[in-house]
């Protein structure tokens, strides 16, 4: 009886081994892929919880006052845009009032902000179609560029330069054959109608193929102004464009060149304007369908939502915005040409986008404030900036997928973490 | 009607043409659709992985060969094994290094599609601004950056004399587009006997078809990534030799990887991506396709060209001519 223990000891093994031979025998893979998904889960929670703690005093002193905020909505949200509008439009005054270091004074400079709002309006713009529809448009600068042109055809411009370089004599000068509030929803329409075009066939296409053919769309854009020559003016572009002007009566207001400050008021006001069509647009039904589509795109079409229209209503949203913002553009430069609107600026604006946090209003802003102020402020490391560009956007997808500032909603997807199969996916797959 | 009677003029030229640039994008789209097997992403800093093959050519030719002068005979052999081996090191540590950095802690962390597609535009940035910084007067920290790239465009040397090897029809085939179309063919053979019949590439396509099956059945699915990240560098490595030190043209430059880079991941959908013998005919269709429209619209359009049949295979057979599986 003395030798039991010894063999309770023995037996114990062999218990434990034959229940691991059953585990064998009776887990199926189904059971194992539960478990890697789990252990890959955990391993996900880990880390997201080591960026959480660092991130710790932040969101302790930003939770409250949100909270705050959203409680009060009605008053709280337009007076505090009201305030940080009107501290944006003096910001190109703030060297007036106190002594700034150099850095700064560059950083708010008419022209440094002027970029700021522009790229603002981009990248608006492309968030509605990557955060808010969950589509990656890598062509987006074709936009930019219809915009561009069709200021650039429409003001006369296009046909004064392409007079005088044919030497035709008697050339008219370039001056506004449409007053400057007609050529932006000619812009608008343009803009609309290329993005129709490219988008009713593509955005039938899953995410990743969808990226490639926009980039490749992007180029056909820039190709296409390059080689036609008599409509676009060919690799010479399209010189004098003219400065916008409002003339009521006696009440003149022109625009000066580029470095005007003037403009950053014009780029701020459709900003604005921008920003309240945004958040309505995202709060109203459009913006819980795009919250459907990218959350789970067949529960989505299941409940009724008309995925392809949805999408383009997106990207035609995206590509109206380009648009104006092109128009401006091409009116403060006064001068196009087809290497402005190469893929890169498309990278920029996405880099914003994803930067300062997709689906985010204020992360767009905060985005295209980072990305076009930074290589003003080290002006010594200009030449480093794609390059810091390339590393922050992986060190970004890697560490903060939903970016500096992120959306509340995008938030808690990300949190989820789906894999995103699309409805198209499964039709195409079917075929 | 000109158009036809125009690709029946030069229709062995254009064909000619075509084939050694398809056996180009061929090569470089293997990367794409290998990497779409075992992933299920477009690695979009495989043009980079392109690009920087064509400094490695450029930078042994110049600094380890000095070629000057053309060498005869059977030195062409050892200069081009010489000079290929470099440029395919250097794509292949290219690769590895952009699944190393840029890939593998999203894939740890499961993250989505979208994130992996923005880290390889970061990292397809990263590298190209990283070879135009290299022009001997950056610093990175306290470390100089090389001189061996720049800003602009730099004329990689020719190894070999064209030469006219023989003629079909009045169009002359010329040792160049032989060895480029010869060499393309071996290599993809090699591959696809690699990815078919050792036990490595067997893992390859285990992984491609159910990557959680293949792991529970004991496939190292890690090892696997690398050597598909690896097989395709490598092959883009030698595209690049091919495309800048055989054929006429092509310059060293950090832009370079971008249109090869897209034309190659259109030849990959093309023939149905994740699909190796896909991806080698959709590169020598593309190629052909593309020839036969420079006689028709001009070669300023042919990069529209490549675009259009890129979105009309996606709108009207998005799995490809033979379809996705590998």
């Amino acid at each position: 009886m003395s030798d039991q223990p010894p063999v309770n000891k023995k037996q114990e093994p062999e218990e434990t081994d034959a229940q691991r031979e059953g585990a064998r025998e009776g887990r199926t893979i189904a059971q194992r892929r539960e478990q890697m998904r789990k252990s890959r889960s955990a391993a996900m929670g880990g880390a997201r919880r080591a960026v959480a703690s660092t991130l710790a005093p932040v969101t302790r002193w930003w939770g409250p006052f949100r909270q705050k905020i959203d409680e009060n909505s009605k008053w709280s949200l337009p007076l505090i845009g009201f305030v940080a509008v009107a501290i944006a439009a003096l910001l190109p005054f703030l060297g007036e009032f106190i002594e700034l270091p150099d850095w700064l004074a560059r950083a708010t400079s008419g022209s440094a902000l002027s970029r700021v709002a522009l790229f603002t309006l981009f990248a608006l713009g492309l968030n509605v179609v990557v955060g808010f529809a969950g589509l990656l448009d890598l062509g987006y600068v074709a936009f930019w560029a219809i915009g561009a042109y069709t200021a650039g055809i429409l003001s006369g411009a296009q046909t004064a330069t392409r007079c005088d370089q044919l030497g035709l004599g008697n050339c008219p000068d370039a001056e506004w054959n449409m007053f400057m509030w007609l050529i932006i929803p000619a812009a608008i329409v343009t803009a609309t109608i290329a993005g129709l075009i490219l988008g009713s066939p593509t955005l039938r296409l899953r995410g990743d193929y969808l990226a490639i053919v926009t980039l490749g769309a992007g180029e056909i854009v820039r190709i296409v102004a390059n080689n036609l020559d008599s409509i676009t003016g060919g690799p010479r572009g399209i010189r004098n464009i003219p400065h916008p002007a409002i003339t009521i009566g006696d009440f003149n207001l022109e625009w000066g060149t580029l470095l005007d400050t003037k403009y950053y008021w014009l780029m701020l006001f459709f900003v604005v304007l921008w920003i309240i069509a945004i958040r309505m647009l995202d709060h109203s039904r459009i913006g819980r369908a795009w919250v459907a589509i990218r959350e789970d795109e067949v529960a989505a079409a299941a409940m009724g939502v008309s995925i392809v229209r949805m999408k383009l209503a997106a990207f035609v949203i995206g590509a109206c915005t380009a648009g104006v913002g092109g128009v401006i553009y091409a009116q403060q430069v006064n001068f196009i040409n087809p290497p402005t609107f190469s893929i890169i600026q498309s990278i920029l604006i996405l880099t914003m986008v994803v930067v300062g946090g997709m689906g985010s209003i204020g992360g767009s802003i905060l985005g295209a404030a980072i990305v076009v102020l930074l290589p003003e402020v080290f002006k010594e490391f200009e030449d480093y900036r794609f390059f810091f560009f390339g590393a922050a956007l992986v060190v970004v997808m890697i560490f903060r997928p939903q970016g500096v500032l992120p959306s509340k909603r995008r938030k808690a997807e990300l949190l989820g973490a789906a894999h995103d199969e699309g409805l198209y996916d499964a039709q195409h797959g079917g075929e | 009607m000109d158009c036809f009677t125009d690709i029946a003029d030069q229709f062995w030229a254009q064909t000619r043409n075509g084939l050694t640039l398809g056996s180009i994008y061929a090569m470089i789209a293997l990367g794409y659709t290998m990497v779409y097997g075992v992933l299920q992403l477009i690695n979009f800093a495989h043009s980079e992985v392109f690009m920087v093959s064509t400094f490695a050519t450029l930078y042994s030719l110049r600094n380890w060969y000095g070629v000057e002068q053309m060498p005869e005979g059977f030195g062409i052999v050892v200069l081009m094994i010489g000079a290929i081996i470099p440029a395919m090191l250097a794509s292949g540590l290219t690769a590895l290094a952009v699944e190393r950095f840029a890939y593998r802690p999203l894939r740890r962390r499961g993250a989505p599609r979208l994130s992996f597609l923005i880290s390889a535009i970061g990292a397809s940035l990263f590298i190209q601004y990283l070879f135009v910084l290299m022009d001997g007067s950056h610093y990175l920290g306290p470390i100089p950056l090389p001189g061996i790239a720049g800003p602009n465009p730099q004329t990689v040397p020719s190894i070999i004399e064209r030469s006219q090897v023989f003629s079909i029809f009045g169009t002359s085939f010329s040792n160049k587009h032989l060895i480029v179309i010869i060499a393309a063919g071996v290599m993809l053979f090699i591959l696809d006997r690699f990815v078919n019949q050792t036990k490595l590439g067997r893992g390859i396509r285990a992984v491609a078809q159910d990557a959680e099956a293949a792991s529970i059945m004991g496939v190292n699915i890690d090892r696997v990534v690398v050597v598909t990240f690896l097989v395709g560098g490598l092959m883009a490595g030698a595209a690049g030799f091919f495309y800048s030190a055989i054929l006429p043209g092509a310059p060293a430059f950090w832009f370079v990887g971008f249109l090869p880079g897209i034309k190659a991941f259109t030849a990959a959908v093309l023939g149905g991506i994740g699909n190796i013998r896909g991806a080698m005919l959709g590169g020598l269709l593309l190629g052909l396709v593309e020839a036969y429209s420079v006689p028709c619209f001009g070669s300023q359009w042919t990069n529209v060209t490549a675009f259009v049949v890129l979105v009309l295979v996606l709108l009207f057979r998005p799995t490809g001519i033979l379809g996705e599986a590998t």
